[in-house]
């Protein structure tokens, strides 16, 4: 089931009433399937930003159509169960953090009974229970988007779209929003997220969309991309005879380096891993370390893109 | 409703909050003690000057209020975002206008009322026989600056703060001279000036019709249902730019 879903949506803008119109989303086609981590990238000024907006109601498409949960995105009935978390943290000055998340709590129409402890629920997540009664603009950035993400997890919503989510957090931060995202997608919830960082990709995502200059320029599995990128395993084992060397190279096995002690060896992604751990197994080789030699995700992105994308 | 009753406690904190308000409030106190002063050297009765300067005192006090908050708000919010945590959430962008009316509006009544309260004091204490229509006449104002707030928020939804604050100051002063501007209209040489004036006349609320301190002040008599009338035409007004605000908003990409 898409719980997002646009359908040839662009998006004009004018500058100024004589300026000509800009295109930031062209005839933009994606759809995001529920229960899962979406990962949406793009260069700057790629339309993620305008996308996203769109998906929340804050900006109108010129054409097509965007729904959530299969209704109009302008509607505010099919928000509900929504949470939005914008790249820039925006609060109101005057309101201290537990009275931030009670305002954003009434809008949300919780019932006033549960606030209090619906309120030290999203805070102990984010690790700000300490910073209840702080003023909001005393904050650090960095805390700043962690209130930001404890406003987007109040009332349990079933989507989180997020609009660069870990932009200025340091490691701590992007450590704990990246477990809590799993977290939240092994309970059924479901992610999107626009993100500069290709790492974050690889390490939260399940599907990626790629977009540039506001045209969708490749959406896919991120298993299926890495696999793609698959060149081979590499294996550091102990000295073998030259015999045994040989019947590996027949195997598909490229030897590197090797000295008195160990090789290297590299066997393709087309090579019979089975095979050659089996002979290794049968000469009584120590195997000192197994790895994979994978292309980037930023290299595959970039192939699969035309260069130049990302 | 619930998140209507939240964004106008909210704007109303914030209000109350704003350093504005009090620099407003003080210079008001100042004009209404001046106006004590400057009892003793009118030619009239020094009730009567206390309770001229008072209702101008207020009048002005609410247009500034309207300008400097309520233009400023609606646009700050605008500018620094802060809109994005409301409308994100399934809240429709009327309960946000109405909210912020609401809000804002309240704070500007009770601030009226404060000054009013201030200089009914001031009044009674010198046994003066201009009584109850003074409240008639605080009460018409808070229905002109009813109607200045929602102008006020409507031409912030669709321009700068500056201009927004330009054309309320301008469309206060043209509802005041909303009369002359009919006069202007009957004038028939021109016939093209002679419609645009006209257009203007009709579009425009007579805020003279708020405007009872001549009555007040001369202890002439407050025609029979002219109260009730002023506050129906306000209350109108008041609908009618808060749906124009409502339908403009509506489509604006934030």
């Amino acid at each position: 089931m898409n719980v997002i879903e646009l359908k040839n949506v662009s998006k004009f803008y004018r500058k100024d009433f004589w300026a000509s119109r800009i295109s930031a989303v062209t005839d933009l086609t994606i759809s995001v399937k529920k229960g899962i981590v979406t990962g949406f990238v793009g260069p700057n000024g790629a339309g993620k930003t305008t996308t996203i907006k769109m998906i929340m109601g804050l900006v109108r498409p010129s054409r097509g159509w965007v729904t959530l949960y299969g209704k109009d995105a302008f509607i505010p009935g099919s928000r509900k169960g929504v949470a939005y978390l914008c790249e820039q943290p925006y609060f109101y000055a005057h309101l201290s953090v537990s009275e931030t998340l009670h305002f954003a709590a009434d809008l949300l129409r919780l019932p006033p009974k549960a606030i209090t402890s619906e309120i030290s629920r999203v805070l102990s997540i984010v690790d700000l229970s300490s910073k209840r009664l702080v003023k909001v603009k005393e904050l650090s950035k960095g805390m700043q988007q962690r209130l930001t993400m404890a406003q987007a997890l109040l009332g349990d919503p079933q989507l989180l779209i997020l609009d660069e989510p870990m932009s200025g957090m340091d490691p701590p931060g992007r450590r704990l929003f990246r477990k809590l995202f799993r977290e939240l997608v092994d309970s059924g919830k479901t992610i999107f997220f626009s993100t500069h960082v290709l790492d974050d990709i690889e390490s939260v995502c399940d599907e990626v969309i790629v977009l540039s200059r506001g045209k969708l320029a490749f959406s896919g599995e991120v298993k299926t991309i890495l696999n793609s990128g698959f060149q081979g395993t590499e294996m550091v084992v102990s000295a073998l005879q030259k015999q045994d060397i040989d019947v590996l190279v027949q195997h598909g096995c490229v030897v590197g380096s090797y000295d008195h002690s160990q090789i290297n060896l590299f066997l393709p992604a087309e090579g019979d891993l089975m095979k050659v751990q089996n002979y290794l197994f049968q000469k009584n080789a120590v195997l000192y370390s197994v790895s994979r030699r994978a292309k980037s995700m930023e290299e595959l992105l970039y192939q699969k893109t035309d260069a130049g994308v990302l | 409703m619930r998140s209507f009753i939240t964004i106008a406690l909210n704007t109303f904190r914030e209000t109350i909050r704003n350093k504005v308000l009090y620099n407003i409030l003080l210079a008001a106190g100042v004009v209404l003690m001046l106006s004590m002063s400057f009892g003793d050297l009118s030619l009239f009765s020094r009730a009567q000057v206390i309770a001229d300067f008072g209702l101008t005192t207020m009048s002005i006090t609410g247009l500034l209020l309207a300008v400097f908050i309520g233009v400023g708000m609606l646009g700050r919010e605008i500018s620094s975002k802060t809109i994005y945590m409301i409308v994100t959430k399934p809240v429709s962008r009327e309960s946000f206008i109405a909210g912020k009316f609401v809000g804002l509006f309240v704070v500007l009544v009770l601030n009226l009322m404060l000054i009013g309260a201030v200089f009914l004091i001031s009044i009674n204490l010198m046994d003066s026989e201009i009584r109850i229509k003074l409240g008639w006449a605080v009460l018409l104002i808070i229905m002109e600056m009813g109607i200045i707030v929602a102008a006020s928020i409507f031409f912030s939804s669709f321009t700068t703060p500056t201009l927004a604050a330009i054309f309320t100051i301008g469309f206060y002063v043209s509802g005041h001279l909303n009369d002359l501007i009919g006069i202007g209209a009957e004038q028939k040489n021109n016939p093209l000036w002679s419609s645009a004036l006209k257009i203007v006349y009709y579009v425009i609320p007579n805020l003279e019709h708020f405007n009872i301190r001549a009555l007040v002040v001369y202890g002439l008599n407050i025609p029979q249902g002219y109260v009730f009338s002023a506050v129906c035409y306000g209350l109108l007004y008041i609908v009618l730019f808060l749906i124009l605000s409502i339908m403009l908003f509506s489509g604006k990409d934030l």
